[in-house]
Parts: C-alpha cells; sequence; structure tokens
C-alpha cells in the first residue's frame, strides 16, 4: 500500500517545479487526500456524529437524555478508571490481569490440545473423518452457549471461563494446524530423506517453518475469540474480570460506565495485536518478507480455509 | 499405483487391462469413502453415547464434586424435550422473532458493509474505514450489545444497530479482498473509454465482486445469528435467547440444550446447506472463483 502512495508524490517530484505560490496551495490539498488525514479524521467523525445524535435526542426526545452518555462524561470515567478510582469491586488494572491470566491458560491449553488433533487429523484420514464433523460443530456452537452451560455446571469459578476459552478457541487451532499439514511441502521430504538429512533437522527445517503461518494464524483466532468468548463467560459465570465488570456498570444503569468500559476492551485488543501479535509475525516472517503482511490480514478475516490455496498462487 | 497398473496394460491384452483399471480407480475410491462413512458413523455413535453415559462423570471430575444428573440430561432426554417443547407450540414464534431481527439487522448490515468495501476502492475511504473495520473485527460483540442495550432498551432498534457494528466488517473484509483481486486491465480500459463511475460499478466491478458479496455472506451469517441470540438475551422478551436465558436462570438444562441445539441445527443447515446450494447454483459458471 504504502509504495503505491509514495510512487505518485515521487514522481510529482522529479516534475519541473511549479511556481512556488502554486505549491503552496497544493500543500493543504495534498495533505487533505492523503489517507493518514483520513485515518485521523474518522475518531473526529465519530465523535462529530456522537455529539450530532445527542443533542437530536435532546431535542426529540429530552426525556431519554439522562441515558445517553455524554463524552465528558465517558472521559472523566476513563480517567477515573485510569487512576484506579473506581466504584468497581477490582480496578482496572486487576481486572483485565485476572481476564488475560484465565485468557492465557485456556489459550495454552487449547494451543496445545489444537496442535496435537490437528497433527493428528492432518496425517490420518480416519481421524480426519472421525474428529472432523465435531469439530465444525464445535466452531459453529456460539460462545454464548458454553459461556452458559459452563456457569450452570462450575458456579462462579476460574474453571468456567477458562473452558469457555479453550472450547471457543481451540477449532480455529485444528483446521489450521491441519491445513498446515496439508501444506507441507512433500518434494522437500522426499529430497532431504533422499540426502540422508536427519530427522531433527528435517523437523526443524522443513516442518516447523511451514507450519509455521498456519501456526501463527491459529494463535491469533484462538486468542481473539477466546477474548470474546472469555468476556461473555465472566458475565454469566464470574464474580471478577473483565467481562463480569462491563456487566457490573451495566446492572448499575450507568451508560457512561458501559461505553467507557467497552472503550477499554477495544484499547486492550489493539493494543494486543500492536505489542504482541504484530511484532512477533515480523520476527517469525523476517525469512519471508513478501508474506508477512498476507498472513497478518488473513488472520483477521473468517476465511482461514483456503488461505492454503490462495498463497502460491497469488505469490507465483 | 496407478503407472505400475499401466506398465502391466502396455504388456497384456489392452482392453481388457483398460476396464481394470478403471475398476481399480473406483474400487480404491470406494474404499476410501466407506472407510471415511465408517469413522463419521463412528464418531456420532461414540460422542452420543459418551454424552449419555459418560459426560456426568467427567464433569463431575472436572468439577471435583459430584454433579446432579439434572444439569447434564443425555441426548435422549434433550430429544424428548424437544417434542414436548415443540407440542407446546412455542417454538415456531421464538424462531420467528428470532429470524426477523436477523434479516433486518443482518440485511442491513450487509448492505452497508458492502457500501463501505465498495467505497474503500479509494485509498482515502480506505483509511478513513481502516480502524472502523479494525475495530468491529477485534472488538467483542458483547461490547455492542451492552452498549445499546443500556441506550435503547427493549426498542427493537438496539439489537439492529448491534448486528450492524459487529458483523459489517467480514463483509467488508471480504469485498475489499474482491477489490483487490479487480481486472485491473478492465478498469483502466473503461476509464480510458471515458466510461461512467456509475456504468464502471455496476458493468464491471459488482459482477466480478459477486462471489465474494456470497462468501462475506456466509461468514457474516455465521456471526449474525449468534450475536443476534446474545442481544436477544439481554434486551428482548422473545426469541431463542430469551428462552435460553430463562431456562439458564431456571437451572432447567433439558430446555437449555434443546433450544440451544435447536436453533443451532437451523442456522448450520441454513448456512451450510441453503447458502451454499444457492452459491453453487449462482455461480457454477465461475469455477475457479467459488472453490474458495
Amino acid at each position: 500500500m504504502t509504495v503505491t502512495e509514495t510512487r505518485p508524490g515521487a514522481a510529482a517530484g522529479s516534475r519541473p517545479a511549479p511556481n512556488p505560490a502554486q505549491r503552496l496551495i497544493s500543500i493543504p490539498a495534498k495533505i487533505a487526500k492523503s489517507p493518514h488525514s483520513a485515518r485521523v479524521l474518522f475518531p473526529i467523525a465519530m465523535f462529530a456524529v456522537w455529539l450530532l445524535s445527542l443533542m437530536a435526542v435532546e431535542e426529540i426526545w429530552p426525556f431519554a437524555v439522562d441515558v445517553l452518555p455524554t463524552p465528558s462524561e465517558v472521559g472523566a470515567f476513563m480517567w477515573d478508571e485510569f487512576i484506579t478510582d473506581t466504584l468497581a469491586r477490582k480496578n482496572l488494572y486487576e481486572t483485565f490481569f485476572i481476564s488475560l491470566r484465565r485468557l492465557l491458560s485456556g489459550f495454552a491449553i487449547a494451543m496445545v490440545l489444537g496442535t496435537a488433533l490437528g497433527l493428528a487429523m492432518g496425517l490420518s484420514r480416519a481421524t480426519n473423518a472421525f474428529c472432523h464433523d465435531w469439530t465444525m460443530a464445535i466452531l459453529a456452537m456460539p460462545a454464548l452457549a458454553w459461556a452458559l452451560f459452563n456457569s450452570i455446571i462450575f458456579g462462579f469459578d476460574d474453571r468456567g471461563p477458562i473452558l469457555t476459552v479453550i472450547l471457543a478457541g481451540i477449532p480455529f487451532v485444528i483446521v489450521n494446524v491441519r491445513e498446515g499439514v496439508r501444506n507441507t511441502p512433500r518434494e522437500l521430504f522426499d529430497m532431504a530423506r533422499s540426502f540422508q538429512v536427519p530427522q531433527s533437522k528435517v523437523i526443524r527445517h522443513v516442518l516447523v517453518p511451514s507450519l509455521m503461518p498456519f501456526m501463527f494464524a491459529a494463535a491469533r483466532y484462538c486468542f481473539s475469540i477466546g477474548w470474546k468468548g472469555l468476556v461473555i463467560a465472566e458475565v454469566f459465570g464470574g464474580q471478577d474480570g473483565a467481562g463480569w465488570t462491563i456487566k457490573f456498570w451495566y446492572d448499575a444503569h450507568r451508560a457512561h460506565g458501559v461505553v467507557g468500559y467497552a472503550a477499554f476492551f477495544v484499547i486492550f485488543a489493539i493494543l494486543f495485536e500492536r505489542l504482541v501479535f504484530e511484532p512477533i509475525s515480523r520476527r517469525a516472517f523476517r525469512w519471508r518478507p513478501q508474506l508477512r503482511t498476507e498472513v497478518v490480514e488473513e488472520a483477521f478475516g473468517e476465511h482461514h480455509e483456503h488461505y492454503g490455496e490462495d498463497e502460491p498462487a497469488r505469490h507465483g | 499405483m496407478t503407472t505400475t497398473d499401466t506398465h502391466t496394460a502396455v504388456d497384456g491384452a489392452a482392453p481388457a487391462q483398460r476396464v481394470t483399471e478403471e475398476d481399480l480407480a473406483r474400487q480404491a475410491r470406494r474404499k476410501e469413502l466407506t472407510s471415511r462413512w465408517f469413522w463419521r458413523i463412528l464418531s456420532y455413535v461414540a460422542v452420543l453415547t459418551v454424552w449419555e453415559f459418560a459426560l456426568l462423570d467427567i464433569f463431575s471430575f472436572l468439577r471435583g464434586s459430584p454433579l446432579d444428573p439434572k444439569l447434564l440430561p443425555g441426548p435422549s432426554e434433550v430429544v424428548a424435550t424437544f417434542f414436548e417443547i415443540w407440542g407446546e407450540g412455542t417454538m415456531p414464534a421464538a424462531f420467528q422473532a428470532t429470524l426477523t431481527r436477523i434479516a433486518v439487522g443482518f440485511g442491513l448490515s450487509f448492505l452497508i458493509g458492502a457500501m463501505i468495501g465498495i467505497l474503500m476502492q479509494s485509498k482515502w475511504f480506505e483509511g478513513f474505514f481502516k480502524d472502523a473495520v479494525l475495530i468491529s473485527l477485534s472488538a467483542p460483540g458483547l461490547i455492542w450489545v451492552l452498549i445499546t442495550a443500556i441506550i435503547f432498551g427493549n426498542r427493537p432498534l438496539g439489537p439492529t444497530i448491534a448486528i450492524i457494528l459487529t458483523t459489517f466488517a467480514l463483509v467488508t473484509v471480504n469485498v475489499s479482498e474482491g477489490i483487490r483481486a479487480l481486472p485491473k486491465e478492465l478498469l483502466d480500459m473503461a476509464k480510458s473509454f471515458r466510461v461512467s463511475v456509475l456504468k464502471r460499478n455496476r458493468q464491471i466491478v459488482i459482477p466480478h465482486l459477486a462471489p465474494y458479496l456470497f462468501t462475506g455472506l456466509r461468514f457474516g451469517f455465521s456471526i449474525a445469528w449468534k450475536v443476534t441470540v446474545l442481544t436477544e438475551v439481554f434486551s428482548s422478551s422473545e426469541g431463542i435467547g430469551f428462552e435460553m436465558r430463562i431456562s439458564a436462570v431456571l437451572f432447567d438444562m433439558s430446555e437449555f440444550l434443546t433450544w440451544i441445539l435447536a436453533f443451532f441445527f437451523f442456522a448450520l443447515f441454513l448456512e451450510k446447506v441453503v447458502l451454499e446450494a444457492i452459491e453453487r447454483r449462482y455461480f457454477r459458471w465461475r469455477q475457479a472463483v467459488t472453490a474458495t
């Protein structure tokens, strides 16, 4: 993307320069047209929509306005939470730490079990036939069902949310790892065998690198779906954690609390994306630079299944 | 295996060998199919047996204390409850309520998502909507459900907005993926022959995008029905989500499982059978793209 962006700019620079006045005029236009300023404009536009809809509601239904959160209320709420001055039972950092601990334990279990099952399903047709339908069924089950079910079975306990994370995340790991095994380059294995490369070296240099993008996509899916499942599980079967706390503000009927906490959820997800997954993907795929951006984007849409087939075609 | 066959075919009497080769291939395929179905059916039998007889013990073990058998009914009891609820006649009404909500919410979401995706052809709009798509994909649907529930209460507008906010990005992502694969030469030619923007969109962009739109439709639907059920848990007095919440609150697990499983199978049927059949029918002429 950035390449195509800079190209017209570079072309303009090499052209014989127009007179300075003309150039001065064209600068604001260029800034207004750049995608980066559009990106900055988006939150501003959303803020304007928020204020306008508040004004409109005040005009039409004056009685409803006390429910609607104003930006200043939400801002004040978020600042109070930020400096740990809160009415909820646990402060912001403790709350997200508790949720993160649950998420990571569920995530780790799902990755280990899912990788094992995915490998087995990729290698053996019988295992695949045995597990395929049930994997798909678990994949299609809403996290809400797991959350309610686990909350009834385990009560207000850590195990309910963790089991929900596992059940929500594991099918994505299985499916991705299975695709990865099916996509390993057979020729490389054959060559390694005929040149008598030791097994450990084959695993390190052939199997692991070719599984890597799939494992990475699996981890990312498992994490984001697990997080979505976890907050629902905490709403119904928790006594602390991020999901419980947003429900606390909901039950207290504080709209600004709900919106402010929702903003923390979004910030949490984006921080994780920027600080954890992007650096890891940059490190893991340093050796194949052209793949990096593709994998990152594939991780978001739900079309992971055909990603393996698309990839070679796209890169030739 | 087939190569050795052709060798023997060259050696032996040609016509007879040809038949056996075909037979062998067919036989191998049949054998594979039988084995696949064998394992598949075995898996159904195994899972249902474990659920009926052993799941209670497994969960008691996980829980560390014995579990009341009422909290984990087996499949036979769930089926019995299904017929009981069906007999009461409340099920079609609940299905109808939920399906209407999905149709309205996801219909709007699909239109908005596709429109944003098409707008994202331009770099400027791509920059503008980038964060919206990112947030919609990464934030849990729960937050939109709670925000709209607290603002709109039981009014139908709340769930609709929540469904739109959770699912539009899936359509947008697929559409913009399709746009990245647009036939650039065709568009360039249309531009150099001064074909108007509207006509260009209608005659080149949209037909090319149709399969991607369909993929977006399927993925979007699979998320939309889950969010719809979630909105009903918080801000509704009818529909599947509402019934699920009531039965969970009453600790009536067999009713709870019946409601969710009934709608689960229905949604799966719509997603995997109906939508896929329609897709196959409409895009028979471009197999390569539909293969995704």
